[in-house]
């Protein structure tokens, strides 16, 4: 369900909320949705449970998920899918940003990147 | 489950210890709360193991203080020593018994021995008790000696180098059975490995030491955000020295520079890339980049 690398210089318990979130945000993690138990995902990925505890309570904390006495974490009612486009695209900011960079680093031009794009998203979709 | 007064598993207080005039750890104030997992690195000869040997109260510190549960770890009471479990770097196993005689002899001298425990890691680690120790090789010798320490089910285990001779496939079986002891919250487990991609795994803390002395103590987490490497670009030539406080490394060539930092937590990025004129990159660094540009 999550992609969790622990050699990254992102920390694991970030790397969690950070998917959460864009999955939240897309939809593809409904509202009432259980999340797996921490026990679970922390034996999953072999990580300290306390690591994926923290990024539980945090995204709490933050009203994304919820947990109510005894039962499972559960993606909160209140999340609706973020319709609009803009929300969305404000998510993958951070890895566009990472991207235009690189590509500067490459002395490449925007209409080569843009189009590497479009060639790697329809091969996903064939 | 032991009943535990105190949080606080194992703590030190400025301890040192010097060997022939060589100061092999100097002023070390750490602690250990239950529930940790704890990882500790630090290059060959740096003082792990004499750490871990003095903590335990194997040899008497020749300065500051350290405690188990409580206790002067020099005087530990027998009910403490049997709430601790040790795998040394050096296995003191008997070549000539088997290791399930081995096992049979360690059993006797605890009460309460887990041979359920035993017995099931046993198959799963996949270790020959049948055999002869001396025809073991080195990867079931480090295996059998973690089960004459886990057998009494101690709250504090300590190993060190636990994983050198495991295939990675023994090793990930190994770390998974660290987090499913620790699991409960209730025991503790604190470890030296140069396998640094184990540690920041499973470890939620790290220690640290260079030359002797406890450089880092504290949440993996913490120090991923802590140590970083910026990339600095600017249009105008750079100075000698960018200046930026807590600079473990720098290195700059003209209009560009790479510079590693500690603290960057605390630091203004947008003010250092005021007061220099240039943009900044900053990289995130992994546990093994994080070790080696604290170690440069």
């Amino acid at each position: 369900m999550f992609i969790l690398k622990p050699e990254l210089g992102i920390p694991i318990y970030r790397q969690l909320i950070d998917q959460v979130r864009r999955m939240v945000a897309s939809g593809q993690l409904a509202p009432g949705t259980v999340l797996p138990s921490v026990r679970e995902l922390a034996d999953a990925h072999t990580v300290h449970p306390m690591t994926i505890s923290k990024a539980y309570s945090q995204l709490e904390a933050e009203g994304l998920l919820e947990r109510n006495r005894g039962k499972p974490m559960t993606v909160a009612s209140s999340q609706k899918p973020q319709a609009g486009i803009a929300p969305r695209l404000k998510q993958i900011e951070p890895q566009v940003e990472q991207l235009v960079l690189a590509s500067r680093q490459l002395d490449l031009r925007e209409k080569d990147v843009t189009g590497l794009i479009k060639r790697k998203w329809e091969q996903d979709h064939e | 489950m032991n009943d535990s007064r105190t949080d606080s598993v194992l703590s030190t207080q400025h301890l040192g210890k010097t060997i022939g005039g060589r100061a092999i750890l100097s002023d070390i104030s750490v602690s250990l709360d239950r529930g940790d997992v704890v990882g500790v690195i630090g290059k060959n000869g740096a003082g792990k193991t004499t750490l871990l040997e003095t903590v335990l109260g194997f040899s008497p510190a020749t300065a500051g203080s350290s405690q188990i549960y409580g206790h002067d770890s020099f005087m530990l009471p027998a009910a403490v020593k049997s709430r601790v479990g040790f795998v040394p770097q050096q296995d003191d196993l008997m070549g000539m018994l088997t290791g399930k005689q081995q096992l049979g002899l360690v059993a006797a001298l605890y009460g309460g021995w887990d041979s359920g425990l035993i017995d099931r890691l046993a198959g799963e680690w996949e270790v020959p008790l049948q055999q002869r120790i001396a025809t073991l090789s080195g990867g079931e010798r480090q295996k059998l000696s973690t089960l004459l320490a886990l057998g009494h089910r101690p709250d504090l285990l300590v190993l060190d180098e636990p994983v050198s001779s495991l295939d990675p496939i023994a090793r990930r079986r190994f770390l998974q059975q660290i987090l499913e002891y620790t699991a409960d919250q209730q025991r503790t487990v604190l470890f030296s490995s140069h396998i640094v991609s184990d540690l920041e795994r499973v470890a939620n803390r790290i220690w640290i030491i260079r030359d002797g002395q406890m450089i880092w103590q504290g949440d993996l987490d913490a120090l991923k955000e802590s140590v970083v490497r910026l990339h600095v670009r600017a249009s105008q030539p750079l100075p000698a020295s960018l200046d930026i406080p807590h600079t473990l490394f720098e290195q700059v060539t003209g209009t560009s520079a790479v510079v590693a930092v500690s603290h960057w937590e605390q630091s203004d990025p947008a003010a250092v890339s005021r007061r220099l004129n240039a943009d900044i990159e900053v990289e995130a660094l992994g546990l093994e980049d994080i070790f080696l540009e604290l170690n440069r």
